[in-house]
């Protein structure tokens, strides 16, 4: 039915097509008039819409809904066989944290050498460029006293 | 004053009794008969003209020794000034059970061969006259020219 939402049985009710072209199917009279005097479904208590619209009598139907679990498949990925993968997944926690522990010394090590290559180049430097330094610093100073573009006068 | 003047339009001025509400008593009045207008639902070019002049064809007769027309009746129209016959695809009146009722009364209009005057119908045709069972006409064109069934 157009108006309450009930399911109308053959035979039963009238059908009706509007100018428009649009089709309306009223169970009995009440629901018929009740459309013609324009009343709103939504706001009628007895009809499926309302009850729809105001969630009554519908948490029976959401406890009864079983929640659908999504089970997650082990896959093996590109750059690892399914053996090295399980394998990698089995790590005991103490590996790791040797692992963890390894690495930060390795970079460590690494970042003490870079220093001190560094500091190494520098001393060279140092010694073969003398007296340009002077110069340079010099230039140096010059810089600020650029034309200003804009500003204060 | 403003109970004074309340008290005073409760009574009618004349003194006589005035019903204001008029309740028609009379059963509804949906047949489709001699006098009656009707809706062209085609594209024929007579029946546009008609219906956008405000002059909506009105029945002269109704074929088949009866007086009252129904849907899948035969009518003879006044239109513009002309006579056409015409077939009715849809009607106010309730038909019955499983059978569609209109918000208005729809004419296809008809040549005298009983061809159509248009080449497509515009609002929905009701199914049921797919039995065609008019004797005085064989509507399969018309039919055939619907773009919507109901």
């Amino acid at each position: 039915c157009s108006f309450s939402g009930f399911k109308v049985y053959p035979g039963r009710g009238r059908w009706l097509i509007r100018t428009d072209g649009k089709t309306f199917h009223f169970l009995n009279s009440k629901c018929e008039r009740s459309h013609f005097q324009k009343k709103n479904p939504r706001e009628v208590s007895w009809t499926v819409l309302y009850r729809r619209k105001h969630k009554k009598g519908q948490v029976e139907e959401a406890a009864k809904k079983k929640s659908r679990k999504s089970h997650k498949a082990i896959r093996a990925v590109a750059g690892l066989s399914m053996a090295d993968l399980m394998a990698k997944r089995n790590q005991k926690p103490e590996f790791r944290k040797a692992q963890r522990e390894q690495a930060v010394r390795n970079a460590k090590e690494k970042a003490k050498a870079k220093e001190a290559e560094k500091k190494a180049q520098k001393q060279a430097e140092a010694k073969q460029s003398r007296p340009a330094g002077q110069k340079q610093k010099a230039a140096k100073v010059m810089k600020p006293t650029a034309p200003r573009v804009g500003g204060k006068r | 004053l403003g109970a004074a003047l309340r008290i005073q339009a409760a009574v009618p001025a004349t003194g006589c009794c005035v019903c204001r509400n008029w309740i028609s008593t009379t059963p509804r009045l949906d047949y489709i008969q001699r006098r009656t207008r009707l809706r062209v639902v085609d594209n024929s070019e007579l029946g546009r003209r008609a219906m956008e002049a405000g002059k909506p064809p009105r029945v002269m007769h109704v074929y088949g020794k009866k007086l009252k027309a129904a849907t899948g009746d035969m009518v003879m129209v006044a239109i513009l000034g002309q006579k056409r016959r015409g077939f009715i695809v849809g009607a106010r009146r309730p038909e019955g059970p499983l059978r569609p009722q209109f918000d208005s009364n729809n004419l296809v209009l008809l040549n005298d061969e009983g061809q159509p005057l248009g080449n497509r119908i515009l609002a929905p045709v009701p199914s049921f006259l797919r039995a065609n069972r008019n004797p005085k006409l064989d509507y399969t064109k018309l039919l055939a020219i619907a773009t919507k069934f109901v």
